[in-house]
């Protein structure tokens, strides 16, 4: 008996670390490094300077963690942010979906409607709900000619409206998020769906919403951070009595030439859009193996 | 962006005119511009074959942060600020100091006023906190912040936000006025604030939009700097306004250089050309301003409105500007739990 020795079949070799395949990366890095990475470092090391003598100071850190108005502001900010997260998702989640299943000719149309406020730029856009909303704009104005009410009601300069204003400028965004998730959706599923006997509910609460979790998640996720870090629109519509962290950045910088107080809350900010963007991550990652989908 | 764009623009007319002197001269745009260019900027060129690049982006703030951020080197080689902002640049080493050899006519500019915008500040222009008010609503003409008390005016008046240096001055003048002072016990104007956010309608930051409450009849009375009054008066709006008799504290407005000026020696040329006695003329009768050099020969109607004599400023309440900037941080948390909190 003879027995034949066989070698296992080769692995592929290795192939020997080469330079020249990163090469398309370095542009993007240098980039990356040049205009991120190093401003973030300056503002790290300018957060932990004393705003009078700049010598090494934890100062800043500790009057926002103290400070009853800075905290106020935090919160402000998360609860506009979060406010405006939920409202773009619900009114961009219908229109995506016309669009990622029309085949009617007003389809382009709505398309175009949905980009259009990206045509005018943010203060534009926040100026024309300025004078809607205003005590003495149109809305009021209407409403007290219609004897609906007898006093402005507070539209703006508040809460409300920068909801609204900036509803207005992130939901094209909120849009395209949820229209490239939906687009992914095969339209069968549905069809099969309802050919089995699924009511048109029960195919959007247990196909569509499940099947476009991640276009909802990166739609609340864009919507979230890119009003927490808006500066037009809340000062524009928020005034005196609403300010967010973005307006408080600007006034530190501005106006009391505190840039410690500005950097720190900066990293807030920026920490705070982090871990919304991990934990929309994870919430996501949760549904889907909850769903088993 | 803006600085290798002014950069190629100064070189191009460098180049255009031929000429090897130029000069980046940062201020504002709007009628601050055209009031600029023919009164001061034109006789300066024809004078000294010096062109100018005027660049009318940015508020002074923004000015200054610029100048900041880039260890005195914006791109500009002069820019209008205020008196806070010379003092703070110059004790960063951020402005250049200015001496009598360099710009000689700062010799002739008031003491006092000197002395608050410090080394690094040129006064080239004095504006007040005026009582501007609607001459078509109020039945009697005012003469003192009292008036804005008044409970014909409730809902009637508008206030500046804290990041605009009004909100600051005018509680200050309010405290001297109920028995407080300029800087330490500034109690009494905090209270008198509480009380006039119950009459507004609102607060403001940007003087342009306090000005549209006014020109649309919302408001009829509100603090306001004169020079912005003057021009409100002059497009023949019903509107008129004072310097109350309680007093009022000026807006220092000053020329200055950044240390890393490219075009030094231009640049003290021309902030030296502004304080000159035709320029300050010039510039007083033309954006209805005040001055201060009190030897300027101007028409009655206008001296009777601005800062031009050594009694007006005098008559001005004169708070020690390090130390009101150094006391902003902690009076805009006041501002922000007494007054706007106290606001309907």
């Amino acid at each position: 008996m003879t027995i034949v020795a066989t070698d296992s079949p080769a692995a592929p070799a290795r192939r020997a670390f080469t330079l020249r395949g990163y090469v398309p990366l370095f542009p993007p890095f240098a980039v990356l490094l040049l205009f991120f990475a190093v401003p973030i470092g300056m503002m790290i090391g300018i957060s932990v300077q004393d705003p009078k003598t700049s010598q090494f100071s934890m100062a800043s850190y500790q009057r926002f963690l103290t400070d009853g108005l800075i905290i106020a502001g935090l919160f402000r900010t998360i609860l506009m942010s979060g406010l405006v997260a939920i409202c773009v998702t619900v009114m961009a989640y219908p229109v995506a979906y016309f669009l990622a299943r029309s085949t009617s000719r007003w389809r382009a149309v709505v398309f175009a409607l949905a980009i259009a406020p990206e045509l005018a730029g943010v203060v534009l856009r926040t100026y024309g709900w300025l004078i809607i909303l205003e005590d003495r704009g149109f809305v009021n104005d209407a409403l007290i000619w219609l004897g609906f009410v007898s006093s402005p009601l507070p539209l703006a300069k508040n809460l409300f409206g920068v909801v609204v204003g900036l509803t207005h400028v992130v939901l094209p965004f909120g849009i395209l998020a949820l229209l490239t998730s939906i687009q992914g959706i095969d339209p069968n599923i549905e069809k099969a769906a309802q050919i089995l006997g699924a009511s048109r509910l029960s195919v959007i609460r247990h196909i569509l919403l499940p099947l476009s979790i991640p276009g909802i998640v990166s739609s609340l996720l864009i919507s979230f951070t890119m009003a927490a870090s808006a500066y037009a629109t809340p000062a524009l519509l928020g005034g005196a009595r609403f300010k967010v962290l973005a307006t408080m950045i600007f006034e530190q910088i501005m106006f009391y030439i505190n840039w410690p107080m500005a950097a720190v809350m900066a990293i807030v900010l920026l920490v705070l859009m982090l871990a919304i963007t991990f934990a929309g991550g994870r919430v996501e990652t949760r549904l889907h193996k909850k769903l088993n989908i | 962006m803006k600085t290798p764009t002014i950069t190629a623009a100064a070189l191009l007319a460098a180049v255009t005119t031929g000429r090897c002197e130029q000069l980046v001269v940062n201020s504002y745009g709007g009628p601050y511009e055209a009031i600029i260019m023919e009164r001061i900027i034109k006789p300066f060129e024809d004078k000294t074959g010096i062109s100018v690049v005027y660049d009318p982006v940015g508020s002074a703030s923004q000015d200054y942060a610029k100048i900041k951020a880039t260890n005195g080197r914006p791109g500009f080689d002069v820019v209008v600020m205020t008196a806070s902002q010379s003092l703070d640049g110059c004790k960063d080493g951020l402005l250049e100091k200015f001496t009598p050899a360099s710009v000689p006519n700062l010799e002739k500019l008031s003491p006092a006023i000197k002395r608050i915008a410090g080394e690094c500040g040129a006064v080239h222009e004095l504006q007040y906190m005026s009582l501007l008010w609607r001459t078509d609503k109020l039945k009697i003409a005012p003469n003192s912040w009292t008036v804005l008390f008044d409970s014909e005016l409730k809902g009637k008046i508008i206030l500046p936000t804290f990041q605009n240096i009004m909100a600051a001055n005018l509680m200050q003048v309010l405290s001297v006025k109920n028995g407080g002072d300029l800087l330490n016990n500034v109690d009494p104007g905090f209270k008198a604030m509480a009380q006039l956010a119950k009459q507004s309608v609102g607060f403001e930051q940007s003087s342009a939009v306090m000005e549209t409450y006014v020109r649309d009849g919302q408001v009829w009375a509100m603090p306001f700097w004169n020079g912005r009054a003057q021009l409100l008066v002059d497009s023949g709006m019903p509107v008129d306004y004072i310097k109350p008799i309680e007093g009022t504290i000026p807006l220092v407005a000053t020329l200055n250089v950044p240390a890393g000026a490219t075009n030094k020696a231009a640049a003290l040329k021309f902030v030296n050309f502004f304080l000159e006695k035709s320029s300050q003329e010039a510039w007083v009768t033309g954006y209805k301003v005040g001055s201060a050099r009190s030897d300027i020969d101007v028409p009655d109607a206008v001296r009777a409105k601005q800062i031009t004599t050594e009694e007006d400023l005098n008559k001005l309440l004169l708070p020690d500007l390090s130390i009101t900037a150094a006391k902003l941080p902690e009076w805009g948390d006041r501002w922000e739990r007494e007054v706007v909190h106290a606001a309907n």
